[in-house]
């Protein structure tokens, strides 16, 4: 079994102390970010990051999905008990998970969601385990030309996907590609946007926008949001479900394990997304709508599966083509590149430790993660009552003093306080921050693969098509860019035959 | 990757104890008065290396510090502040008092090849600093896809229409590849890469024929049979590739290598240089010095400051001679 | 500034039996309210000044051709991409309705970021530690409302927290006096 063996050595990888600890580490920050309502996964890893330059590699992606996954049970803790969803992708659990627990139910849900979680999350990992070797084998075909294109087609996807206005979107994928411009031009070496300024010659880190556009800004955002006061927590008992109840949301289950696992590969998809997908067609599904919203134990098993698988297969795009599906993916592809590994096809080959290490390690996060989160409730429950107000200065000054031991420089520091500032204003005027980040992160990646392909493919653009997989990319990137005007087209001319009969209601 | 963050880990923590015990509290803001009454060295030596951690620079200023530091009895935690091609980690280390507690790794390519390729600014002078000795030589070797059906240098003025890739604008590998093509009359496209691995990687794929790496990043598919080695641009043939000719011997004249070298700033004190040049001395003969230099498939020139100077200067003039005579602006791909 | 403290906190009302469709509703009621017509023109005029100084920049540095680039092309392209669209961006969202309006709350904010600048600037001179611990008083007392005796308390445990962290543990070059 040849085909078995690196996933085997992978659990080796992962089953080191070392990486064992650090997974640990990243499930449990995770779980207790999504407690916490304010920051979001994506704010903590862009905090975290100068944490993983001195740690291995493989290490440092074990713990920042451990981050990413943990955050997706964390949220659920809060939904359930106080109806506080902590995290985006929580927000449908509050409906049935808050009743139940009313009910004195608050152990089932939480069981329920638990190990709805767990077998979203294994879904997830035997998928990407099964994909991975494929797209790999197309590993050296990828050339100049279809990593341009691949680039196109993902930052377009992500930039037409993400909540929000569609324009802003792109105008700040846009700006992202223009940022990422900024440094040394790889091909001629005239220095671009540098205004003479040395600390500019290499272009502008990604870590410290990330930190500051994620990172800082949501701090300052939250300074001014009025944070709704915690509630007395309901009380946990029972918390293994009956069968009864097992019985009842396994349909739930396995239908947002699968919902989940393919929202999540879609670029601009993932865990919020699907979330409120498997709601929604657990409602649809039911014999009886009436009981969502009033303690539906399916409303529970759905969403909070479906978010765990997402959050695991949005990694399949990332560690096999280079494409980050979303913010936090971007985060992890910006990690992986100040590691000196450059996600893509070729990772799988150069690097089965680290492929294998972090697929599998999500396995065994997910374990902690259910063996950790039932009784750990209490504790995060008293978590809850530290105040915003003594936490913002720590998190703050976290930002700031770590962005200064990445480079051992002040000059980042100061990026971050300018993205920061740049991150709360374009929160506050509708820009979503993601396409940015993402934009940049993929930036010199398209240009440069793009200069070079006109090299190789002496300047002919024509010759992108006479290649199968850019060809391939290619008509997918048209495809996408028309299809939102196909659909409100179609959207459109079905309204006007149905005017009388319903209203259209445009999801914001 | 490999093992080196164990290392790091215990260099880290070596240093972190070492500052802990040596200097209790002292602030570093705006420090420059320190004692150097007493005999040298009393606190830690910083090595700011230019460069990011786990690159070949990196990997070479912490097996150097990390042997030095035993024989000077201090910590010398390696500060990396890449940018610039190392130009940015440079002109903070000139900045520095000259005490002896601020050294750097420099790469002769930012004195030699760098001003080349950018402006004024950027430009870095050896006079600026005492160079305290050489450490080791890391030779550039032109590799080419087995399909190309190209296995030296007579082969490929035959052939028309190849792309090389390129580690980057202003790098050795750039330099030495259109000095060949030049002087030999080949043809071709030269295609810039980011750094090595993804230039190894496209030539694996036939994405481009051929591509001129660091040999540490081209040996693994050489003996693999995946690449083939045509030509590398030492002066003499490289010890881990004996069988392959150099580019002298072809006749060309394309002396390019990569070199590395300690230095402080300048106005350093004698007797500090003469006790670093000693630990640095005692770092070369041990075995596990050696070794690392083995692994990493460095050969050592382990040459004095003045050697390096001297060489060095000879090295930038003659690389903008050989640029002029033969037209090449390494700004323009 | 002390009246933030009282405004985090809503109302708790007979809300325990919301519908979900009750609850979005009040949830959507709670946020805060988007922005309008000004604030929509002012973020598209931004970006299209910004997609305009880039075109010119990128002008300085040299189109050439696309089989022969020069520097320029690329960021021209996206400059112009961005122009286009801010363009495009006036008039879809003239009548506003997305992003946030800013509020009182919204001082706090430029509160908080002047604090920071000031952190960035006195750090390189006087070290980490004293401009830290304005910051965290400042953020923890006047931001936050905390009573005086937490603020000062909270704060020195957190910058010396840090100063263990940092300074003795990691052994990190950050500037610092001590």
């Amino acid at each position: 079994m040849d085909f078995l063996q690196p996933v085997l050595d992978g659990f080796g990888v992962v089953l080191a102390p070392n990486n064992l600890l650090y997974c640990l580490l990243g499930v449990l920050i995770g779980m207790l970010i999504g407690v916490l309502p304010g920051l979001g996964p994506a704010a903590t890893i862009a905090i975290l990051l100068p944490l993983t330059y001195g740690i291995e590699p493989v290490t440092a992606i074990i713990m920042l999905a451990g981050i990413f996954y943990g955050a997706q049970y964390g949220g659920t803790i809060t939904s359930v008990l106080l109806r506080l969803p902590g995290e985006a992708s929580s927000v449908v659990t509050v409906f049935d998970g808050y009743m139940l627990a009313k009910k004195g139910k608050a152990g089932t849900a939480l069981g329920i969601a638990a190990i709805g979680s767990f077998i979203g999350g294994t879904i997830g990992i035997i998928g990407l385990t099964f994909l991975a070797p494929v797209v790999a084998g197309f590993a050296l075909d990828f050339g100049p030309p279809e990593y341009a294109a691949l680039a196109l087609l993902g930052i377009l996807l992500v930039a037409t996907i993400s909540n929000g206005s569609k324009t802003k979107a792109l105008i700040a994928a846009a700006f992202g590609l223009l940022l990422a411009t900024v440094g040394r031009d790889v091909f001629t070496g005239a220095e671009r946007f540098t205004f003479g300024n040395l600390d500019l010659a290499d272009g502008i880190d990604f870590v410290p926008v990330a930190m500051g556009l994620f990172g800082l800004g949501e701090i300052l955002y939250n300074l001014e949001e009025r944070h709704r006061a915690a509630k007395a927590p309901a009380k946990v008992a029972n918390v293994w479900p009956s069968r009864a109840d097992l019985k009842q949301s396994s349909g739930a289950i396995g239908r947002g394990s699968v919902l989940g696992f393919f929202l999540g590969i879609l670029p601009g998809g993932g865990a919020t997304i699907s979330s409120l997908a498997a709601y929604a067609m657990e409602k649809k599904r039911a014999k009886d709508p009436s009981r969502f919203g009033k303690g539906a134990v399916e409303g529970v098993a759905g969403p909070e599966t479906a978010n765990n698988a997402a959050a695991t297969s949005s990694f399949i795009p990332l560690l096999t083509l280079g494409i980050p599906a979303n913010a936090t993916m971007a985060l992890m592809f910006g990690a992986l590149l100040i590691q000196g590994v450059t996600p893509g096809p070729q990772l799988v080959d150069q690097h089965p430790d680290l492929f294998w290490g972090v697929v599998n390690s999500m396995y065994i996060g997910n374990i902690l993660l259910l063996i950790m989160s039932i009784p750990l409730v209490g504790i995060f429950v008293k978590i809850l009552r530290v105040r915003a107000a003594i936490l913002a200065p720590i998190t703050a000054l976290i930002t700031m003093l770590g962005a200064y031991t990445i480079n051992n420089s002040m000059f980042d520091v100061v990026l971050v306080v300018v993205f920061g500032i740049i991150g709360y204003l374009m929160k506050k005027f509708g820009f979503e921050p993601g396409p940015l980040v993402l934009a940049f992160v993929l930036g010199s990646l398209l240009e440069a693969n793009l200069r070079r392909s006109l090299l190789v493919l002496n300047g002919d653009l024509g010759g992108f098509f006479g290649r199968p997989i850019s060809a391939t990319l290619l008509v997918l990137f048209v495809v996408v860019a028309v299809w939102p005007m196909i659909q409100s087209l179609l959207a459109r001319r079905k309204a006007a035959a149905a005017v009388d009969t319903f209203k259209t209601k445009e999801n914001a | 990757m490999k093992a080196f963050p164990v290392r790091r880990a215990i260099v880290g923590l070596a240093s972190a104890s070492a500052i802990l015990a040596l200097t209790a509290c002292g602030g570093n803001v705006g420090s420059g008065s320190s004692g150097t009454e007493e005999s040298y060295p009393t606190k830690p030596i910083n090595v700011t290396v230019g460069a990011a951690a786990g690159g070949s620079t990196d990997l070479i200023a912490r097996a150097i510090a990390e042997g030095a530091s035993e024989d000077l009895g201090v910590a010398m935690p390696v500060v990396n502040k890449p940018g610039a091609n190392g130009a940015l980690a440079a002109k903070e280390v000139q900045g520095k008092p000259a005490d002896g507690y601020e050294l750097a790794t420099l790469n002769a390519s930012l004195i030699t090849i760098t001003p080349l390729a950018v402006g004024e600014s950027e430009a870095v002078s050896i006079d600026d600093f005492e160079v305290i000795t050489g450490l080791s030589q890391d030779d550039y070797v032109m590799v080419a896809n087995p399909e190309a059906g190209v296995k030296t240098v007579e082969d490929l003025t035959k052939k028309d229409g190849l792309s090389f890739g390129t580690t980057g604008v202003g790098t050795g590998s750039q330099l030495a590849q259109a000095l060949l093509l030049k002087q030999a009359d080949i043809k071709g496209t030269e295609v810039p890469f980011d750094s090595g691995a993804p230039a190894v990687t496209a030539v694996l794929g036939n994405q481009v024929q051929v591509a001129t790496v660091q040999l540490g990043e081209a040996k693994a598919q050489i003996d693999a049979g995946k690449l083939v080695p045509i030509v590398v641009f030492s002066t003499e043939r490289n010890e881990f590739l004996p069988d392959v000719p150099t580019a002298t011997e072809e006749g060309y004249d394309v002396p390019v290598s990569q070199y590395r070298a300690m230095v402080a700033p300048k106005g350093t004190p004698e007797e500090v240089k003469t006790r670093l040049k000693t630990a640095f001395e005692n770092t070369f003969k041990t075995e596990a010095y050696q070794q690392f230099n083995e692994q990493n498939l460095l050969t050592p020139k382990e040459i004095s400051g003045e050697e390096v100077v001297t060489e060095w200067t000879e090295l930038a003039e003659k690389y903008k001679e050989l640029t002029e005579e033969y037209g090449i602006s390494l700004k323009e791909s | 500034m002390n009246e933030t403290a009282n405004m985090t906190s809503v109302p708790a009302g007979p809300d325990e039996d919301l519908t979900p469709e009750q609850l979005a509703a009040q949830w959507e009621a709670e946020a805060p309210p988007a922005g309008g017509p000004i604030a929509n023109f002012a973020a598209a005029a931004v970006a299209t000044v910004l997609g305009a100084a880039g075109m010119v920049l990128s002008l300085q540095l040299g189109l050439g051709t696309p089989s022969q680039p020069q520097p320029g092309l690329w960021p021209f392209v996206m400059s112009l991409v961005i122009t286009v669209l801010g363009l495009a961006q006036l008039i879809i969202g003239r009548k506003g309705g997305e992003g946030e309006k800013f509020s009182k709350l919204s001082w706090l904010v430029l509160f908080g970021a002047a604090t920071l600048i000031g952190l960035v600037a006195l750090m390189p001179v006087i070290g980490f530690e004293i401009p830290s611990l304005l910051l965290c008083f400042v953020w923890m007392k006047f931001l936050g409302g905390e009573s005086w005796r937490s603020a000062v308390l909270y704060s020195v445990l957190v910058v010396a927290a840090f100063y263990g962290i940092f300074i003795l543990g990691l052994g990190t070059t950050i500037p610092h006096l001590f």
